[in-house]
């Protein structure tokens, strides 16, 4: 259409889960449509841009040195739940059933796809576990070959580097509230491997 | 299971095609290249949404469109009257069952079999092991999801492992992190494998027997490239074979390089089996294949016959008959009308994609 719109365009098509219609639309809202909302887009662009970045323990998202759960004195310490990516940690605590630390390693070990540890945020747990006070660590990485490996390989680094903590793996099978007979033959197969004893 | 209604719509060469089936035995008839073996491919899709002909489904999007679908009537054993639909793009598929959308293949898995006799059967003797694989897991994971999962884990890990070697210098934490998925997967697939093989092994070397008239006893052996089928043992071996596999960039070692034999009289059918011999087993081996999925999912297979019959002498011919299953659906192609013995036949003419049903002759 113009040169600048078109340029706006081509930027928020490079964003996720946008396309050409998708990004075309937006474009179209925030200039012709609703300008009114575009300074303060703007605004809160620049001011996140400024001010967002990776907790220098955990790796989630903070305004300081600390995100809020690496600052809150309350909350369990000797705990530490590995997650892929930030949405997973959103994800655990809004189910309100874990009061522990959390450690953000931005993806999995998958060579297909060019990630190796150093494209990981290994080295500050690897610190984390050094600096003590780590009593058990919690994996919660997805549940398919390269969740497997980045879990074994974590445990095997740590192992290797003389720690000695206790490392459990979080379980997978059915859905609360959910009958057997709706779920799937890999979750049921999985949540078979996985049963344990009941008294 | 019966397939009473068959639509196919942009499917290859076919525009459209409403086909309504009645009775046991279906027949194509028509010249080459006319669209009889495009229908027994749609019908055959049913299974696994897999073609027999083509790994790429983008083939079989008729030219110049962006879509096809295929839509099943069927009577089944278990679900009573069913209704599926395949939609087919160029990028993926869709399949919906009486309504409602399937996405997960293992949900699929195990309902609707169907068996394709073709002529390129022959390659499965005498051609490459990677087509008796592709033949051999189509076969398993087809009517079992556990088969298709450890499958899929275990390509996956596979794949990974090989990416890592590719790229030179691979680290042995990360080797060893993908192996410890690799192995237990690798040793579950080849435990299957050999459990599927002996039990298809057992029903062709009856069938072999009724079709070639022949006593001498044929069967089929299991070629694992690692024969123990304990994860422990792969793993080992796998590490032993970081340092080899790094200098050939990819993994040597595993179920992947996996191969079975034909065997006549205790020799390898693709060296030492007479033509005739040899057309008898590939045909012994969809009966055996039949037989499987009869016992694995209590539904009776719809038989596709693409021209296999044309090419058996008459004896052989009559034999083949006498072994399948009475009671089975049989939808066949030829070039010439079917045999009248073999009962009433629902004859469809075709022609550049078209199909009309003949009238039943005076």
């Amino acid at each position: 259409m113009t040169p600048a719109f078109d340029k706006l365009q081509k930027h928020l098509k490079q964003l996720p889960g946008l396309g050409y219609r998708s990004s075309e639309r937006i474009a179209l809202h925030l200039l012709v449509e609703k300008p009114a909302r575009l300074p303060a887009l703007v605004e809160a662009l620049e001011e996140a841009a400024r001010s967002v970045r990776r907790c220098a323990r955990c790796g989630s998202l903070a305004e300081g040195e600390l995100c809020g759960i690496c600052a809150d004195e309350r909350r369990d310490h000797a705990v530490v739940c590995v997650v892929e990516q930030v949405p997973d940690l959103v994800a655990i605590e809004r189910s309100t059933a874990y009061r522990g630390m959390y450690h953000v390693l931005h993806g999995k070990l998958s060579p297909m796809h060019g990630v190796g540890p150093d494209d990981l945020n290994l080295a500050s747990l690897f610190e984390r576990m050094a600096a003590s006070g780590v009593e058990e660590i919690i994996l919660a990485l997805s549940n398919d070959v390269e969740g497997e490996a980045t879990c074994h390989y974590l445990t095997e680094r740590l192992a290797a580097m003389g720690h000695t903590v206790k490392i459990s793996r979080i379980g997978f099978g059915l859905p609360s509230g959910g009958g057997v007979l709706y779920a799937d033959s890999v979750t049921l197969k999985s949540a078979l491997d996985g049963r344990r004893a009941y008294s | 299971m019966r397939l009473r209604k068959l639509t196919l719509r942009h499917f290859r060469n076919v525009v459209f095609a409403g086909l309504e089936f009645s009775g046991r035995q279906q027949f194509l008839a028509g010249a080459n290249g006319q669209g009889k073996t495009n229908l027994l491919e749609a019908a055959g899709f049913l299974t696994a949404l897999r073609s027999f002909r083509t790994a790429e489904s983008k083939l079989l999007v008729g030219h110049g469109q962006s879509a096809a679908a295929v839509s099943f009537e069927l009577e089944h054993e278990r679900l009573g009257e069913a209704h599926v639909l395949i939609k087919l793009r160029r990028d993926g598929r869709e399949l919906w069952c009486d309504s409602a959308r399937v996405t997960r293949l293992a949900d699929h898995l195990g309902k609707f079999p169907t068996v394709v006799f073709s002529s390129q059967d022959m390659l499965l003797v005498r051609g490459s092991p990677a087509g008796r694989r592709r033949w051999l897991d189509l076969t398993l994971a087809a009517m079992d999801a556990g088969y298709l999962a450890v499958l899929q884990t275990f390509s996956r890990a596979l794949a990974e492992r090989n990416a890592l070697l590719k790229r030179g210098g691979a680290d042995e934490r990360q080797l060893a992190a993908f192996e410890q998925t690799l192995a237990p997967a690798a040793a579950e697939l080849i435990a299957r494998r050999a459990a599927g093989l002996l039990a298809l092994s057992a029903t062709l070397k009856s069938a072999y027997g009724q079709i070639s008239g022949e006593t001498e006893k044929a069967g089929l052996t299991y070629e694992p490239n690692f024969a123990e089928p304990s994860s422990d043992a792969l793993l080992a071996r796998l590490e032993v074979g970081r340092a080899r596999d790094a200098q050939f960039r990819t993994t040597l070692i595993g179920p992947h390089r996996d191969d079975f034999q034909f065997a006549v009289r205790g020799t390898a059918a693709k060296d030492f089996a007479s033509e005739g011999q040899q057309r008898s087993l590939v045909l012994a081996l969809r009966i055996a294949q039949a037989a499987w999925f009869q016992a694995k999912s209590g539904v009776r297979p719809v038989l596709l016959a693409d021209d296999v019959l044309g090419e058996l002498d008459p004896e052989r011919r009559r034999r083949f008959w006498g072994t399948i299953d009475a009671e089975a659906q049989v939808i066949a192609t030829g070039t010439s009308p079917p045999d009248g013995a073999l009962g009433p036949w629902q004859v469809f003419e075709v022609a550049d994609g078209m199909f009309t049903e003949k009238p039943v002759g005076p």
